[in-house]
């Protein structure tokens, strides 16, 4: 069980005296940043703020070694089968462009995607089509917008690559990973995992799950914003083109000829946001510290308290299932009609609450259903049932004037 | 609509306020979008809404529910009401740049631009009480049938004239005519002056100025400009009056006699009289080509009215 008292006294953001902490229920799209990780990008800029890989002087040792340090870090939180598997980014988006990019897709190959994607694990594919001629076709889901294996197992045939979301930030709902990736290899095709919103709230081991490809963000798991990693096995990273070339991503070059280096490095081009990724490190060892089955009780007992008094109120409308259970710590509401950007801006007026409002990236799913936009809360960790209670309190107020 | 106020209100506190130009910023994004057919997307509306109703709320549930509902038309009333001042402030601008007043010719309401309402105050006729402490109803001051045929004029064949009624011993006279002199020899305009003894005992001096203008017209304007100019406690004071007439080299002893003739004290008395058929209620009273300020303006004004800047 999380002690959130002791948890929280790790937030700066989360322990002012004035009254104005915020209640951070926007987690989904930035998670806040523990002061150890900002200590640990101080210290770099403070007193080694060298380049890694390139100079042979002793504080470009150290940034070279932390730099490892966290590359050796992530392939164990993930258990990668070597730390070469882990190539730095400044985020999921730019992975899935570097797969997009890399992977050698031709006219007629096809994706396969959910329909429920974010913006990032759609426009790279749409762009393709639209420059090369690949086919991206969608995944009809079930009726509460789960994922449908057998709409899948239909559409597998012939498919390139599989690019799915693990977990949705629409609606919170973690997607059967595992059984996509069985039948996708069964059937030749590669797949691609869209981590960003899962890595932080559940364990996500890419050997066992199998998975081909897989990317994710620091900045939703405590890192520092412009950090991100992206995975692929090793022998199908062999196979990638590098989609960013130039400064130390060669081992030499003539004014005809280069030779790229060795992975993980072909794919890092230009001086890394090594601040970033030492942060990004000390992010990962603060979440290693916790038990995810901790945070999903955490999170979902938090979130089976919003949903139950959510459905009290008869104009809001959940996305996705109703039991809190299937959707983590993410609850999506709409109104019928209403704006919602309103509700959050008089939330965060009212009483400091910072939720999101909009259509979170994932216009497709809004524009297919014609809904406007929605509001959705979105918890970690640090949020307790005080802050719950404020929310729904606050909430209740606003409903009242409708 | 709110987009539309809100980016007039952000617009104007967005001139001193880095933080209001962001908004006015979106509010013109959010009009721009709505001029162009197409939905104001940028959350704006319901942003400055939400910023309102999150106020409200913790006053007034009731309140915050009616301003909810009525939104767009209560939008609309502000929206109104605001073209409405803003109307208002740009004509009383317009005004008090013409005028002097921000309520008009000699108007003497409240004025932002002149608090003080230092423009309007003139010497009342009538009552001797010291300079610009009081006001008169305003009435249709005019020189319709006014026969200025008698009073000191510089004729240069202009087609603009100006008639400047004015005390010498008011402040409010003295205060306007440097102005005044400053007008006609900038814009060569024709020149009618006539005394009015609105304040003490200074017909000693319009009996005098009318026999100076008699005997010695080359000479008259820079006597008039004298008693305008020098210390008022000396000119206004009788003993004086030789001192200064010696220091112009007139022939003291004629002007005298001339000034405590009975012809004299009839002209003067009839000049007055002339003066009071214009509704004068104050001194200095200036006409500029028929039209009358009263009080002294700032120059401006005059020159304003020689320009035609006034359309009203």
């Amino acid at each position: 069980m999380l002690n959130t008292d002791k948890i929280r006294a790790d937030f700066n953001i989360l322990t002012q005296k004035d009254g104005k902490t915020p209640i951070y229920f926007d987690s989904a799209c930035m998670s806040l940043k523990p002061n150890k990780v900002v200590e640990a990008m101080n210290d770099y800029y403070f007193n080694y703020p060298a380049c890694a890989g390139r100079s042979s002087h002793k504080l470009g040792d150290k940034v070279t070694k932390k730099v490892k340090e966290t590359r050796q870090l992530i392939a164990k939180f993930i258990n990668a089968n070597n730390e070469n598997e882990i190539i730095f980014t400044r985020n999921t988006t730019e992975g899935i462009n570097l797969l997009a990019n890399s992977l050698g897709l031709r006219k007629g190959d096809i994706v396969l995607i959910s329909n429920k994607e974010h913006n990032s694990n759609l426009i790279p594919w749409l762009l393709l089509r639209d420059k090369i001629g690949i086919a991206v076709k969608i995944i009809p889901a079930n009726k509460d917008d789960s994922f449908n294996l057998n709409n899948f197992s239909e559409l597998i045939n012939g498919v390139k690559l599989v690019s799915i979301v693990h977990t949705s930030n629409l609606d919170g709902v973690t997607n059967p990973a595992k059984e996509i990736i069985e039948i996708a290899h069964k059937n030749n095709a590669l797949v691609f995992l869209d981590a960003a919103q899962g890595i932080p709230h559940k364990k996500i081991d890419v050997q066992d799950l199998n998975v081909d490809f897989l990317a994710f963000s620091g900045h939703k798991m405590f890192g520092p914003t412009g950090t991100g990693v992206f995975y692929g096995k090793y022998k199908l990273l062999e196979k990638l083109e590098p989609f960013i070339v130039g400064g130390d991503t060669v081992e030499f070059s003539t004014y005809e000829d280069y030779k790229f280096l060795p992975i993980p490095e072909k794919f890092e081009a230009g001086l890394q946001d090594y601040a970033g990724i030492i942060g990004l490190g000390e992010a990962v060892k603060y979440l290693s510290q916790f038990d995810f089955n901790d945070i999903a009780e955490h999170e979902l007992k938090l979130n089976a308290y919003i949903t139950t008094e959510l459905q009290k109120i008869p104009q809001i409308k959940i996305i996705g299932p109703e039991d809190a259970k299937d959707r983590t710590g993410i609850i999506n509401f709409y109104i019928d009609g209403a704006d919602m950007h309103k509700f959050a801006i008089m939330l965060d007026e009212m009483a400091n609450i910072s939720i999101r409002s909009g259509q979170h990236c994932v216009h497709s799913w809004f524009n297919s259903k014609k809904i406007f936009n929605s509001a959705r809360v979105s918890l970690f960790l640090y949020n307790t049932m005080e802050e719950a209670e404020t929310f729904i309190t606050n909430l209740n107020k606003i409903i009242k004037i409708l | 609509m709110p987009c539309i106020l809100a980016l007039i209100i952000f617009g104007i506190l967005g001139i001193f306020s880095a933080s209001h130009r962001a908004l006015a910023k979106e509010a013109f994004s959010c009009v721009f979008r709505r001029i162009t057919f197409r939905p104001c997307n940028t959350g704006f509306q319901e942003k400055i809404k939400g910023k309102i109703l999150s106020k409200l709320i913790a006053r007034s549930t009731f309140l915050a529910k009616m301003v909810n509902k009525h939104y767009e038309i209560l939008s609309w009333i502000f929206f109104i009401l605001m073209i409405g001042s803003a109307i208002w402030v740009i004509r009383g601008g317009y005004n008090f740049y013409v005028y002097g007043s921000c309520n008009g010719l000699n108007a003497s309401g409240f004025c932002a631009f002149d608090p003080s309402g230092e423009n309007n105050k003139v010497t009342p006729l009538g009552d001797g009480s010291s300079c610009g402490i009081t006001q008169k109803t305003e009435k249709t001051v005019t020189l319709n049938n006014i026969d200025l045929s008698s009073f000191p004029t510089q004729d240069i064949k202009s087609k603009d004239t100006v008639v400047f009624i004015g005390c010498y011993a008011c402040d409010y006279s003295r205060k306007a005519y440097p102005d005044i002199q400053k007008l006609i020899k900038n814009k060569e305009a024709n020149y009618v002056f006539a005394h009015y003894p609105a304040k003490g005992d200074t017909t000693f001096l319009a009996d005098i100025g009318y026999c100076v203008y008699k005997d010695y017209q080359d000479k008259y304007w820079d006597f008039n400009n004298y008693l305008f100019t020098a210390d008022k406690n000396f000119v206004l004071n009788k003993l004086n009056a030789n001192k200064i007439l010696e220091s112009f080299n007139f022939d003291v002893k004629k002007i005298n006699e001339c000034a405590n003739s009975a012809k004299t004290k009839k002209a003067v008395e009839n000049q007055v009289k002339e003066l009071n058929k214009t509704n004068i209620y104050g001194t200095p009273t200036i006409f500029i080509n028929d039209k009358a300020f009263v009080g002294p303006k700032p120059y401006r004004v005059y020159r304003s009215a020689i320009n035609k800047f006034i359309f009203f």
